[in-house]
This record gives structure tokens, sequence and C-alpha cells, in this order.
């Protein structure tokens, strides 16, 4: 367990470019920059896709984070560059005596790129005090796909979310051709841990696992929802946990909440790799790390 | 005549007149021709799951969305669409109505936005065709799609109705609104509807003085079960509502 007032703060940064480059006549992604300061390393890139798609896992090597600490992403993906980044493990965060825990994610994607961001869950510890944000630039063309598992309390050890901060803000632009930048995409969750809103069936509904899917850029087909809706219902869900896929301008959503965390990831694999399949056709590559 | 409640005078004068009033009065109506009525904002949904079944577990819902809800986030966001409007920031108006447009959860929600905006600038542009916004960015917001909370803090502005009375009155024709489409689907008495309509006039003025206060930094909401809600109407069997 770390101390429950830290002294020392981390702030973390991870910073990737990816750029697209013939190699032996093959397009290949390529990282063109990367930095990276404690407690954020990252594994070297893997390659199972074939050279168009690069895999990277993001470790965090302190475990978890507490009240203070903040971590910095920026994500640059240069033109058709395709780039799906992951994390080693679940990320914790513990209780806070009133600071704020923040992770910040910034997102470039120039036109015919695409990013995945498919990190593993986040443990929110109660009377956590913890905001995400993410904020995504799509030049025209470009496309970003992302998810958020989330376990509000420790449940195993009898512990409800109800007191406490939790806040996830993703806000996605699309360049325009004349130059401006138009909202695509605005999502300001807030969830302020409290009994009420753990039980209300408004909140929570008594469900510690929330879900988010996130896919812009692209035009959505009937076809593509209703087999992410068919997708879910094949699952043998308890009646308590509830999904739904809905259609974005330009893009679409989908949102889990319920008890289980490897419920709501094998659902979100099914949409990411239903989309692959309408993007491509070729499967994607589950990575190593989540196969434990 | 009282003075508006600002430190300083906009450049447009709000009224507290009987005619600001009778305006409030008329925008705020069920009677409003925008449809209004045929929506149920998950509402169907949820009496169909069982999970709204008394005017109790109505009133709850209801001031959930009130205190961390998307009416709460909507309700500010037209307060600033009333707000560019007042000061005749066209280009803000526009900003914040691509706001509204991303910030919508569903598509069924999208679309009820929309259509309502869409009728209720029609509407007001043909009581009064001498509207302050420009022609030019009036065609931009068409194409662009006006949504319900830009065209209703337009029109506030535009029948210098006071900020906070704009306020009440959308929050107050919000609930009215879905109160009345709960006594459908529930089903309830029209009595035990206005009971509960009455009940709700602290909550509406409390959400109306938090949402005043509110920054652009604290627009959010707690949307979970609005979200799933309105999500699973959209393949609902069989529907009286269209959200």
């Amino acid at each position: 367990m770390p101390p429950a007032t830290a002294s020392q703060n981390w702030q973390g940064k991870l910073e990737l470019t990816y750029g697209q480059e013939l190699r032996h006549g093959q397009p290949t992604t390529a990282i063109t920059h990367r930095y990276t300061e404690a407690p954020l390393r990252l594994q070297r890139p893997f390659y199972p896709e074939g050279p168009q798609r690069c895999q990277s896992v993001v470790v965090h090597t302190a475990g978890g984070m507490v009240g203070g600490d903040r971590l910095d992403f920026d994500f640059r993906l240069g033109t058709n560059a395709q780039a799906m980044i992951t994390t080693a493990a679940a990320a914790k965060i513990y209780r806070s005596n009133g600071p704020e825990a923040q992770q910040n994610i910034q997102v470039h994607v120039a036109s015919g790129a695409c990013l995945e961001w498919l990190p593993q869950e986040t443990i929110v510890f109660n009377q956590a005090n913890y905001r995400q944000q993410m904020q995504v630039l799509l030049e025209p063309g470009g496309q970003w796909l992302g998810w958020e598992v989330t376990r509000l309390g420790r449940t195993a050890m009898g512990e409800s979310f109800v007191a406490g901060d939790w806040r996830s803000r993703t806000t996605v632009h699309q360049q325009q051709l004349d130059g401006s930048q138009r909202p695509l995409w605005i999502d300001r969750q807030w969830l302020p841990g409290s009994p009420e809103i753990w039980a209300s069936p408004h909140g929570l509904n008594a469900c510690p696992v929330i879900g988010s899917f996130t896919w812009l850029g692209a035009n959505i087909s009937d076809e593509v929802i209703e087999d992410i809706r068919k997708a879910w219902l094949s699952q043998s869900s308890p009646v308590t946990d509830s999904a739904g896929v809905t259609r974005l301008s330009q893009g679409l959503l989908c949102r889990y909440r319920g008890h289980s965390t490897s419920l709501a990831n094998r659902w979100f694999r099914q949409v990411w790799q239903r989309i692959r399949a309408e993007q491509s056709g070729l499967p994607a590559q589950v990575p190593r790390v989540w196969q434990h | 005549m009282t003075a508006p409640l600002r430190s300083s005078p906009p450049p447009s004068q709000s009224l507290n007149s009987p005619q600001a009033l009778l305006r409030l009065l008329q925008l705020a109506s069920p009677a409003l021709p925008v449809g209004a009525f045929s929506y149920s904002e998950g509402l169907e949904t949820l009496v169909h799951q069982q999970q709204v079944t008394s005017a109790e577990q109505l009133g709850h819902w209801l001031n959930q969305e009130l205190r961390h809800g998307a009416i709460r986030m909507d309700a500010a966001l037209m307060l600033r669409c009333y707000q560019a409007s007042q000061v005749q920031d066209w280009h803000r108006l526009q900003d914040w109505n691509q706001w509204i447009n991303a910030s919508r959860e569903t598509e069924e929600l999208r679309l009820q936005s929309e259509q309502m905006g869409r009728s209720l600038l029609r509407l007001l542009k043909q009581l009064q065709p001498t509207l302050a916004i420009p022609s030019e960015s009036l065609t931009q917001l068409q194409a662009e799609h006006c949504h319900f909370a830009t065209a209703f803090g337009l029109a506030a502005a535009h029948w210098q109705i006071l900020e906070e009375q704009a306020l009440l009155g959308y929050l107050q024709s919000w609930a009215t609104n879905l109160i009345a489409a709960a006594v459908k689907l529930i089903p309830l008495g029209q009595t035990a509807g206005q009971q509960l309509l009455f009940n709700m006039q602290l909550s509406l003025e409390a959400a109306a003085m938090t949402i005043l206060r509110l920054q652009d930094e604290e627009l959010e909401t707690c949307g979970w079960g609005l979200s799933l809600a309105s999500m699973s109407h959209a393949t609902q069997y069989s529907r009286l509502f269209r959200s």
C-alpha cells in the first residue's frame, strides 16, 4: 500500500509520435519520437499484425496513483500511421484525503491515420479523487477509437464507491477543410461518490463496473450498430447488467453498467473486432499483455 | 419595472414586466408547438423495465436529473445561448450550439433536440420576422441543426425575458413534459402528476440557483442511467414516444 499522504508526487510523462514510411516496399508504422518520465515506461513495439500497425504497451512502474499524482500523455500520428496503445496492467487510484489524481491524454491524428487507445481497466478506490481527460484532434479522414473500463470500489473487499469523485472527460474535435475545428463528441462524465447515486437507477444502480467504448471519424452503418447490439445480447449477462450502443455524429458510442470487468472487456473486444472487419476485413490481434 | 439582477447593464435590457411574464408563459407552455409531448427521454423504457412505477420513483429520477444529470447541463447550455444572444455574439451562439450537438448522449436524444430546436426557431421567425440575428448567422445555425436549448436561449433573449426566469421556465417546462409523459406511461392520475410538479418547486429553484453559478469548466453530468435507458429505448418493441 502507498502512504496515505504522499510527500512526493509522481508527475509522469509519455510522448509518442508515429509515422508511416515505406520499408522494403511495405507501408510501415514506426515510432519516430519517444520520451518518457517515471513512473511511465514503454515496452518495445510489437507488430503482430504486420508492419502497418504498431502495438505499444505502456507500463506504470509505481503500481497506482495517489492524490496529487499526474500523468501526461501525448500521442501523435502522422499521415496514414496505424497504432494501438494499451497498458501492461490494471491501473489503481488510491483513496485521497483531498488532492486530485489526474491523467491527461492529448491525441493528434493526421489524415488516413487511426489510433486505438485500449487500456486495461482502472480500479478506483472508495474516497479516491480522480480525473481523466482525453483531448483528441482528428484531421479530415483521421480516426480514433478508445475504451475505458472502470471498477468503482474494491468490491472483492465489500467496498462500494460512496465517497470521493470520479471524472472522465473526452473531447474529440475534427479539423475542417477551412482549418477551423468542430467538436464531434464532448463527454463530460462525473460521478460524485454518494450512497444515493450508488443505489439510484439514475446513477450506478448498485453496479460497480462502468465502461465506455467510442469510435469517431467514420460514418457508421445500421448493420454495424445492429451487430454490436447482437454481440451484447449473445453474452449471458445477469439481468442487473445493462449495455447499449448508439450512433454519434460520425461515430458510435457503447456504454456498459454492470458487475463484471471481464464481461465488459469481452463485449468491447467484440465491438473492436467488428470495427476492424468494417475497416480492413482483417481481425485484430489481441496483445499478449491481455492474455492472463 | 425592477432592475435586472446583474452588475453591469446588458446591451439589450431584459424586462420584468407583465409583457415579459406573458412571453415566458408562452415560451415555456406545453402547448408550444415544438412536439415536446412526443418525447419521454428514456422514461418509457424505465417504466417498461419497472424501474419507475410510482410518482415517488418518478420524482426521484427527475430530482437526480436536476442535481447531476443531463438537464442540469442542458439548462446551463441554454443560459450560455441566452447570454450570447443578449450581447449579439452570434459566433459564440454558434459555438455553443456545436457544443450542444457534440454533447448529445444518444442518437434519439440528439434527434429530439434537433427537431424541437428546428420547430422553435421556425416558429420564432414566423412570429417575429425581424430577429436581431443576421440572416447569414441564422442560415448557418439552421444548416448545422439548431438545437432546442439554443433556440430557447435565443427566443428568451429576444423576448427580453429575465435570465433567471428564462432558466426557471426552461426547467419547469422540461419537468411538465416528462411528468405528462409519465402520467400516460405508468399510468398516474392527473392530480398525482400535478402534486409532483407542485412538490418539485423547491428542487427546480435549487437547481436554477446552482446552474446560474456553474462555470464552463463545471459543465459535467452523471449520465449512466439516462444514457442506457435512451439507448435501450431505440430498440424497444412497442413505443408511444420518440425518445
